[in-house]
C-alpha cells in the first residue's frame, strides 16, 4: 500500500449555488485495481442539510464519520439546536488535529445550509484538518486534478438548484471518467433550504 | 586517522521539467493546435513568451512540452529529416507519415528517452483535419482532440463533455466549427491557468486550413 | 609507366583520357547479351514482360524467375547478369520495407529506383569496405503503382535512371523499343498491353514464344503486384493469335 490515499479510489464534490449546495461523489470501492463494490457511499449525512464527503481510505473514513456522529449527537443534545455548518467544520478539523502524528488518511468534504441563515457552506481541509473554505466549489478524490478542470470550467456564480445538479454532476462524471480509480456510478445529494433532493447517477462501469 | 563520513550518494539526472500544456482539436476541414506560453522549472518562471507549437510544414504542427532541452533536439532531428525526406523523394511529408516519422523516432530512443509529450496537428493527405497524439517513447494514436503536458489531465475531461459529448444525453452532434473550437481553447486555457502553475502568460493558438496556418495570441494570467 | 589506351579497360577507378569509365560501359554492353525484357505503363496499371531462355528441355521452366515483386506495389523486371539483380532487388526490398516502417505508406516508385541507384555505383577495386568490385552487369524495369498512378523506370549499370512509358532491355532491346514505340499510346488499356508485349517478344525471341517461356506480371491501379499463370497466359496468346 504504497498511498493510503489512492487504496480505495474516489471523488468528491461541493459546490454553491443561489441558495443550494450540492455534495456528490462517486460510488466505486476498490483495492488498488480491482473493484470490490459498486454501492459504496461516501457522503453521510450528519443532519437534514449537513453533509459529509470523504476521499482516502474507506476503513478510516468509516471511523471518522462515526466518531463525528457521535460528537455530533452529543452536541446536539448539549446545545439543543442544530450545528451550524461552519461550527461542524471545526469539529472535523479539531478530530482529525487531535490524531496530528498518527492521522487518518482522509480528507473530508463539507456541505451545508446554516440552519438560520440557510446561507450555503461548503468546505474541505487536508488529513490534519487544515481547512479550507471557498464560495464557489471544493474538489477531493483520486482525480482531483481532472475534477479542478471540470469544476473550473464548468462552475458559475448562483446556479438553481436543477443547474447546480446539472453542473456538479457533468463535473463529477467526466472527470471519474479519466480515473481509473473511481467512478462506477455516482450520487448526488442537492441541498435545499425546506428539502434534499438524492439522486443516483448511471455511469459508465470500466 | 580513517575517514568516518557516510557513503555519498550521487544522483544523475539528466532530465528536468519544463511544463506547458499542448492541446489539439481537429474539426471537419481544419485542426486547432494551442499552447501556453509559459516556460517553467520549480517555482521559477523562465519565460512568459515561449509557445511550445512548431510549425513543420504548410498544414501542419506540432506541440511539443517536457523538458525543454529534449523538445529543442527533437524539433531539430525531425526538421532534418524533413529536408532529406524532402531531397529523396521530392515532395511535402504527409500528416499521417510524419506522425509515423516520429513514433519511429521516439522509439530509437526506448531506453534513454526524450522526456518530451507531443501532439501533432494539422490536414490528413484527404484534407480532412488531424490530431495524432503520442507517449514519450512513441505510442501514438489518431484522434479528434487531445491535451498534453502539464494541465493535461484538467482539459481532457472537459473536452470529452464539451467536443466528445460524453455523459451528455440528447444531445445531436454537430460539426464542430472553427469559432467554437477557438473559443473552447481559450476557456480550458484560462481554467487550467487558475489552477496549474506550469500553465499561464499566454496562448498561442495555431489555426490549420487549406490555406494554411493563422496564428492568434491571447493573454492568460501571469501569477 | 606507359599505358595504352585500352589499358583504361582494366581499372574500375580511372577514368580514361577521353573521361570514360570502360568497365561501366562494358556492363551495360552486358545486358545485350541478356534475354529480352519490355514494360508499358498504362492508366490502369504497369505490365512487364520477360522472355525465358529454357536451354535445356531438363530444365524446370518455372525456376527461371526474372521478374521479381519488391514490395506488393511495386515489381522489377531484369535482364543481364540475374545474380547481380538479386542483390538490387534485397537492396529495394529492404528500402521499400524501411520507407514503410518510418513513413507508414508505400514507398514511391521513383524512391526505390534512387535507392537502388546509389548501390549501382557502390564498387570499387582498392576499397575493402566495398562490397563489389566491379559495377554490376545488369539492368531493371521497374514498375508499379504509388500515389501519383502507374510509374514504370529504367535502370542501368551506370545507376542511371529514368523514367519511361514503354521501354524494352536485353538482347531485343533495340527492335523491342522501337516496336514499343510503334504501338505505343497514352490512351492505351492494360488488355492492350498485354497483348503488345507478348506479341513484341514473339517478334524479338529465337525461340517460339509460348506459354511456358514467357514470364509476366501486372500491378494495377488499386491492386497488387500480381504474376500471370500459364494459363492466363495462354487465354493472352490466344487473343493475339492471328
Amino acid at each position: 500500500m504504497a498511498n493510503p490515499f489512492e487504496y480505495n479510489g474516489s471523488a468528491v464534490v461541493g459546490m454553491i449555488g443561489s441558495g443550494c449546495v450540492a455534495i456528490a461523489a462517486d460510488r466505486r470501492l476498490g483495492i488498488q485495481g480491482q473493484t470490490i463494490a459498486t454501492t459504496f457511499d461516501k457522503i453521510y449525512p450528519m443532519n437534514e442539510s449537513l453533509y459529509i464527503g470523504f476521499y482516502g481510505l474507506a476503513t478510516d473514513a468509516l471511523t471518522v464519520s462515526s466518531r463525528l456522529k457521535y460528537q455530533l449527537n452529543l452536541y446536539q443534545l448539549r446545545e439543543n439546536r442544530q450545528i451550524k455548518p461552519k461550527a461542524f467544520m471545526h469539529m472535523t478539523s479539531n478530530l482529525l488535529y487531535s490524531k496530528r502524528f498518527g492521522y487518518y488518511f482522509v480528507e473530508p468534504v463539507i456541505a451545508g445550509l446554516d440552519p438560520v441563515t440557510k446561507d450555503p457552506y461548503i468546505a474541505t481541509m487536508d488529513l490534519i484538518g487544515c481547512p479550507m473554505e471557498t464560495k464557489d466549489f471544493v474538489v477531493v478524490g483520486t482525480c482531483s486534478e481532472q475534477l479542478y478542470g471540470m469544476c473550473e470550467s464548468l462552475w458559475k456564480p448562483d446556479l438553481e438548484p436543477e443547474d447546480l445538479f446539472e453542473t456538479i454532476s457533468q463535473a463529477l462524471m467526466n472527470a471519474v471518467d479519466r480515473d481509473a480509480l473511481s467512478g462506477w456510478g455516482a450520487i448526488v445529494h442537492v441541498i435545499e433550504k425546506d428539502k434534499v433532493t438524492t439522486r443516483t447517477l448511471k455511469a459508465r462501469m470500466d | 586517522m580513517e575517514d568516518y563520513r557516510a557513503p555519498v550518494e550521487v544522483q544523475w539526472s539528466p532530465y528536468s521539467w519544463n511544463g506547458g500544456t499542448v492541446l489539439a482539436v481537429s474539426g471537419e476541414d481544419f485542426s486547432v493546435i494551442a499552447s501556453d506560453t509559459r516556460l517553467s522549472e520549480g517555482f521559477q518562471i523562465y519565460s512568459r513568451d515561449f509557445p511550445k507549437t512548431y510549425q513543420l510544414g504548410d498544414n501542419v504542427v506540432l506541440g511539443s512540452c517536457g523538458f525543454q532541452g529534449d523538445v529543442t533536439t527533437l524539433n531539430k532531428v525531425i526538421e532534418a529529416q524533413l529536408k532529406i525526406y524532402d531531397h529523396i523523394y521530392q515532395k511535402k511529408m504527409s500528416c499521417e507519415s510524419l506522425a509515423q516519422l516520429l513514433s519511429t523516432i521516439l522509439y530509437t530512443r526506448r531506453f534513454f528517452p526524450y522526456y518530451t509529450y507531443n501532439i501533432l496537428a494539422g490536414l490528413d493527405s484527404k484534407g480532412k483535419g488531424c490530431v495524432f497524439s503520442f507517449d514519450p517513447i512513441g505510442s501514438y494514436e489518431r484522434e479528434v482532440y487531445r491535451a498534453g503536458g502539464s494541465a493535461s489531465s484538467m482539459l481532457q475531461p472537459l473536452l470529452d463533455n464539451q467536443i466528445g459529448l460524453l455523459n451528455q444525453t440528447g444531445v445531436e452532434k454537430k460539426p464542430l466549427s472553427v469559432e467554437k473550437a477557438v473559443q473552447l481553447v481559450t476557456d480550458v486555457f484560462t481554467s487550467a491557468a487558475e489552477r496549474d502553475i506550469y500553465t499561464g502568460d499566454g496562448i498561442r493558438i495555431n489555426i490549420i486550413s487549406a490555406d494554411g496556418v493563422d496564428i492568434k495570441e491571447v493573454p492568460l494570467r501571469r501569477d | 609507366m606507359f599505358l595504352t589506351r585500352s589499358e583504361y579497360d582494366r581499372g574500375v577507378n580511372t577514368f580514361s583520357p577521353e573521361g570514360r569509365i570502360f568497365q561501366v560501359e562494358y556492363a551495360i554492353e552486358a545486358i545485350k547479351l541478356g534475354s529480352t525484357a519490355v514494360g508499358i505503363r498504362t492508366s490502369e496499371g504497369v505490365v512487364m514482360a520477360v522472355e525465358k531462355r529454357i536451354t535445356s528441355p531438363l530444365m524446370e521452366p518455372s525456376s527461371v524467375e526474372k521478374i521479381l515483386e519488391i514490395d506488393s506495389h511495386i515489381g522489377c523486371a531484369m535482364s543481364g547478369l540475374i545474380a547481380d539483380s538479386r542483390t538490387m532487388v534485397d537492396k529495394a526490398r529492404v528500402e521499400a520495407q524501411n520507407y514503410w516502417f518510418i513513413y507508414n505508406e508505400p514507398i514511391a516508385i521513383q524512391g526505390v529506383t534512387q535507392a537502388v541507384s546509389n548501390l549501382a555505383l557502390q564498387f570499387g577495386e582498392d576499397d575493402d569496405e566495398k562490397e563489389m568490385s566491379r559495377p554490376f552487369g545488369t539492368a531493371l524495369l521497374i514498375g508499379g503503382v504509388d500515389e501519383n498512378g502507374p510509374q514504370l523506370y529504367h535502370l542501368d549499370p551506370s545507376g542511371t535512371y529514368t523514367q519511361y512509358d514503354a521501354k524494352a532491355i536485353g538482347s531485343g532491346y533495340e527492335g523491342a523499343q522501337a516496336a514499343l514505340q510503334e504501338v505505343y499510346n497514352k490512351s492505351m488499356t492494360l488488355l492492350e498491353a498485354e497483348e503488345k508485349l507478348l506479341q513484341i517478344l514473339r517478334q524479338v525471341m529465337e525461340e517460339k514464344l509460348t506459354s511456358t517461356n514467357v514470364e509476366m506480371t501486372a500491378v494495377r491501379v488499386g491492386g497488387k503486384f500480381q504474376r500471370y499463370s500459364k494459363e492466363e497466359l495462354e487465354v493472352i496468346l490466344a487473343r493475339i493469335k492471328t
